[in-house]
């Protein structure tokens, strides 16, 4: 297939969180607010003048400062997170948006909020931690409000005067809701036999509308979107087998690119930056308060594992093997980052169960932040494709048969 | 029971014998013959040394023997062996004190296996875990190391407690177990909460029986033999688990795999609490509990500090109080529940005191009995257990009589350095705080997990009393500390040096705990700027094959000579040999 008219120009943006369209919101006089997790609810952060940076690391070397403020057995994306504010990386932000949802980014957070905040040159720059349950209740849903409500939305008012009504959240979902349609009319082609994009492509499209103003990406979008239609495709497909690839944060082009490399085609991201969740549009009613709508939509389609009540860990599996069917995936490739306690766990057990109780072929992989480097992982891959293909042959001996 | 009972012998016995037969078939008769040598010729050793060490005494110093006892203690530990060498000499004046509180400690082990001796022994047979209870009258004395007097005393009278609190436990889980006893009118009583979870709300349902179901197989255990857990961490590290995740969650899923729980209850409260392996860790157990019970997440927020979020707790707690309504058809008691928390209150007040005394230069209730009888007292007592509050007044009764006489709590003497203990500890397993007095006359006066909620619950309101009820959940051990912001950690250890006079931390380094690691600069940090002495201790809790015990004590060697020119107040324990030790 021919390249993308606008590749070159995502993946340029997706080398610094202060990309070339940061700079211009900035330059505008908006606000850049980051946030890392999906329970800071992306849309209250796009809000009047403001627009959300999902925070990445890109292109991280080593993190040794970092490890010796959180040591060298935590999560490697919170301590490329620390490492990156410490150089001076994130001095462009207003705000950074926390979730008290996991231990280690709480830490991340604050580790950025006493060592490397102070020498930000916005002096008003403030990072906030709210609260966020651990199961759906109505109760849950009203405590997740208030929180988003009196430890962000009501602090940013106070901090910048930004306008946080019913009207400019509105304003937000309907920017939001356009990006989500774009992409999952995007997302939606990787279901078909030969399809006009790749999963590598997919992933740096959804990953620059987590990293840059909705506003000014839009429009490179809609222009994408119109070309991918149209996109020619080869005669034949070039993978050798589509995988689904599931679990915790990947924002880390180079890992994308081996999964691909190797021969799988991912059609399905269930993972934190990927697409589902995150890319569903928000339905809005005229009756309900905004917010409340917005929170209930977010709990709703987390897929966190935090979530411990048995239906949601329940929901977790059935949207996997939906998801893998839906989208023709032969095999699934569960991965988690390298001292995450949340997917450890999870990836541990759902590997099992994907396998045993749902029939799906399963790689269970951890990785490190930047995977580029990683020979081990790339042979893990490479055996995992070989076994589809594999299983693929037999499939059609069995039927020939 | 007794049909139960046969039913268990017909499944296991025969193949029980299989394995008997086989491993006594694989013993090396040499090999056995080679080490009881090599065991007699170290006792000859030791005996050798020690004798020549009495010989070599003055009068004083000999009638100080007899008088006081041993004073280097670093003779009772022998290479390879699981128990001391001997018992420890306590000397004419507290020798009383240790055979009591020795029989104390068997008669209740020997009263729990008269509630249902069969099924009893037949729990020896089916569970890993159940015969490390034998090592009970070890442990605690380990736990009484160098202490003499009314303060040894006070240390037998906070183990009789938690065993016999244990001890009911163990009897009730065996005999309600469907494996094993499978007697259905103590199971019908039965409502588990996962071990990280407080006890104080089973205060309210009085008639039914509140179990934290992975205390025994697990925690306690562990407490018992640090070696007991390795085949669970082992075996859901084979089955995926990476090996970064902390021991405690971790042995609790393996134990879920390898299917070591007793089979009982009608009902199990999961918890989120107190952190992120933990709330994990209900994956695995409730797909091996769900097939026998239901269970319920109970779910405190995290950033407790804010008001905002008492009302979400409240919700959840007052939804678990109907859920265990729905599920056993009783009614929540408010009666017994105000009357429980009037006890709670008292205890904490207690404890408060506990800490006046340790605030002074005289320092009485230290070590590790003292640390784990406060944080038994708080999460799993709470006022429930009559010998609770019993114990809390006896010991602080005894407290007051040696401060005033101005005793030192070791025998080794007066405090030499003022530490606390900070970050998720390890001193159970290693016997810790004992061994850090003994040896290097550093008192660990106080430790983070006893730091917990002092607020008296409110026994009147009852809305109140639930929205309290919460913030002391949220407050529970460990997670008063670890959850909810640096602060709660971080600024707290700073406080609690000025509260304490204390200027060195042993800060343990639990090299799975992600919420502490992620401060670990900070600490160090901060605590230069304050002049405070961090000895950094790693470990993995029940693990000892990452950091050995051996290696922990070496780091705190290492600082007192190199750093701090210290001479040790006993040179015997800085080199012991404790690796299998129980």
């Amino acid at each position: 297939m021919k390249d993308l008219k606008h590749l070159i120009y995502f993946e340029n943006l997706l080398d610094s969180a202060n990309n070339e369209l940061v700079q211009q919101a900035k330059d505008e006089g908006m606000h850049p607010i980051a946030y890392t997790c999906y329970h800071m609810p992306e849309v209250v952060l796009n809000v009047d003048n403001c627009f959300s940076v999902r925070l990445r690391a890109p292109k991280t070397g080593s993190f040794d400062i970092a490890s010796y403020y959180m040591s060298n057995y935590t999560c490697e994306y919170c301590r490329a997170l620390v490492e990156r504010a410490i150089e001076g990386g994130y001095n462009f932000l207003d705000a950074i948006a926390g979730v008290d949802a996991c231990a280690e980014m709480n830490r991340c957070m604050e580790n950025i909020e006493l060592v490397a905040a102070p020498d930000m040159p916005n002096k008003k720059m403030f990072v906030t931690h709210c609260d966020i349950p651990y199961k759906v209740k109505d109760y849950t849903l009203k405590h997740y409000v208030t929180q988003i409500r009196n430890r962000f939305l009501n602090v940013l008012a106070e901090t910048y005067g930004v306008d946080t009504s019913d009207e400019a959240l509105r304003k937000a979902v309907a920017e939001h809701n356009e990006v989500c349609k774009i992409i999952t009319e995007i997302g939606d082609m990787r279901k078909l036999p030969n399809p006009p994009i790749t999963g590598y492509e997919f992933h740096v499209l959804n990953l620059v509308t987590y990293c840059c103003p909705k506003s000014k990406i839009l429009p490179y979008l809609k222009e994408t979107l119109a070309e991918i239609k149209k996109r020619k495709v080869d005669a034949k497909p070039w993978y050798r087998c589509r995988v689904a690839l599931i679990g915790s944060e990947i924002d880390d082009l180079d890992m994308t690119r081996m999964v691909e490399d190797a021969g799988a085609m991912i059609v399905a991201d269930r993972f934190c930056f990927g697409s589902t969740p995150g890319r569903e549009v928000i339905e809005l009613n005229d009756t309900d308060d905004v917010l409340t709508q917005i929170c209930a939509h977010y709990l709703k389609t987390t897929q966190c594992p935090r979530y411990m009540s048995q239906e949601k860990i329940q929901e977790r599996r059935d949207t996997i093997d939906r998801l893998a069917t839906e989208n023709g995936a032969e095999g699934i490739i569960y991965e988690s980052m390298k001292f995450c306690d949340f997917w450890a766990f999870e990836r541990t057990l759902a590997s099992h169960i994907m396998n045993e109780e749902y029939g799906w072929p399963v790689l269970s992989i951890d990785r490190p932040y930047m995977a580029r480097s990683s020979g081990q992982l790339r042979t893990r891959l490479q055996a995992f494709v070989e076994s589809l293909e594999i299983k693929q042959i037999h499939k059609a001996a069995k039927e020939g048969k | 029971m007794l049909k139960s009972n046969i039913a268990w012998m017909k499944k296991n016995v025969p193949s029980d014998l299989k394995v008997w037969k086989g491993m006594i078939q694989d013993i090396d008769w040499q090999q056995v013959a080679a080490k009881t040598k090599l065991s007699l010729q170290r006792d000859k050793d030791r005996i050798t040394a020690e004798f020549k060490e009495f010989a070599a005494m003055d009068t004083s110093a000999k009638i100080d023997w007899l008088m006081n006892g041993d004073r280097h203690l670093g003779y009772l530990y022998k290479k390879d062996a699981i128990a001391f060498a001997r018992r420890e000499w306590k000397g004419l004046k507290s020798v009383g004190y240790d055979f009591v509180g020795w029989l104390k400690i068997w008669g209740g082990m020997l009263n729990m296996v008269m509630k249902d001796p069969i099924s009893i022994l037949l729990a020896v047979f089916e569970y890993h875990w159940f015969a490390s209870y034998l090592a009970t009258p070890a442990v605690v004395d380990r736990s009484v190391f160098g202490r003499r007097g009314k303060l040894l005393q006070a240390d037998f009278d906070m183990w009789v407690a938690i065993t016999h609190w244990a001890e009911d436990l163990i009897a009730n889980l065996i005999m309600a177990d469907a494996k094993i006893g499978g007697n259905q009118k103590i199971n019908k009583r039965i409502i588990m909460f996962d071990e990280m979870t407080m006890a104080q709300m089973m205060a309210g349902f009085p008639n039914l029986i509140g179990i934290p179901y992975q205390m025994i197989p697990v925690f306690m255990v562990s407490e018992m033999d640090q070696l007991t857990l390795i085949p669970y961490i082992d075996a859901i590290e084979s089955y995926g688990l990476p090996s970064d995740t902390c021991p405690l969650p971790t042995a609790e899923c393996g134990c879920a795999v390898k299917d070591e729980y007793p089979m009982c209850g009608q009902g199990f409260i999961a918890s989120s609490m107190p952190c992120d392996g933990s709330v994990m860790a209900t994956s695995f157990q409730d797909r091996r509990f769900s097939k026998f019970m239901p269970s319920y997440p109970l779910c405190m927020p995290v950033r407790y500090d804010d008001e905002d979020t008492t009302e979400m707790a409240a919700a959840d707690m007052k939804d678990c109080i109907h859920w265990v309504e729905s599920l056993t058809g009783e009614t929540w008691n408010w009666d017994t529940y105000f009357a429980t928390m009037e006890k709670m209150n008292e205890c904490t007040r207690l404890e408060m005191e506990k800490w006046e005394i340790n605030k002074t230069h005289y320092p009485q209730l230290v070590g590790s009995s003292f640390e784990l009888f406060r944080k038994w007292n708080y999460e799993m007592d709470g006022g429930l257990f009559p010998e609770g509050l019993k114990t809390q007044r006896k010991i602080c009764k005894t407290m007051m009589e040696t401060y005033e006489k101005k005793l030192p709590a070791y025998v080794g003497g007066y405090e030499k350095y003022r530490a606390l203990i900070w970050s998720c500890p390890a001193h159970f397993y290693a016997n810790f705080s004992n061994w850090l007095a003994n040896c290097w006359g550093i008192y660990a006066l106080t430790e983070m997990e006893a730091l917990n909620m002092t607020k008296m619950l409110n026994t009147t309101d009852k809305d109140e009393a639930i929205n309290d009820l919460c913030r002391l959940y949220e407050r529970m051990v460990m997670r008063r500390h670890t959850n909810g912001g640096h602060d709660h950690v971080l600024g707290e250890l700073w406080r609690q040096c000025e509260n304490f006079n204390a200027n060195v931390v042993i800060m343990y380094q639990h090299v799975c705990c992600k919420t502490m690691a992620g401060l670990q600069g900070l600490f160090d940090d901060q605590a230069r700027e304050l002049g405070i002495h961090l000895i950094w201790v790693e470990h993995d809790l029940m693990d000892p094959r990452t950091v050995s015990r051996k290696d922990m004590r070496g780091r705190v060697n290492n600082y007192m000579v190199n750093v701090m020119h210290a001479e040790p107040v006993d040179p015997t324990l800085i080199d012991i040999d404790d690796e299998v030790t129980w």
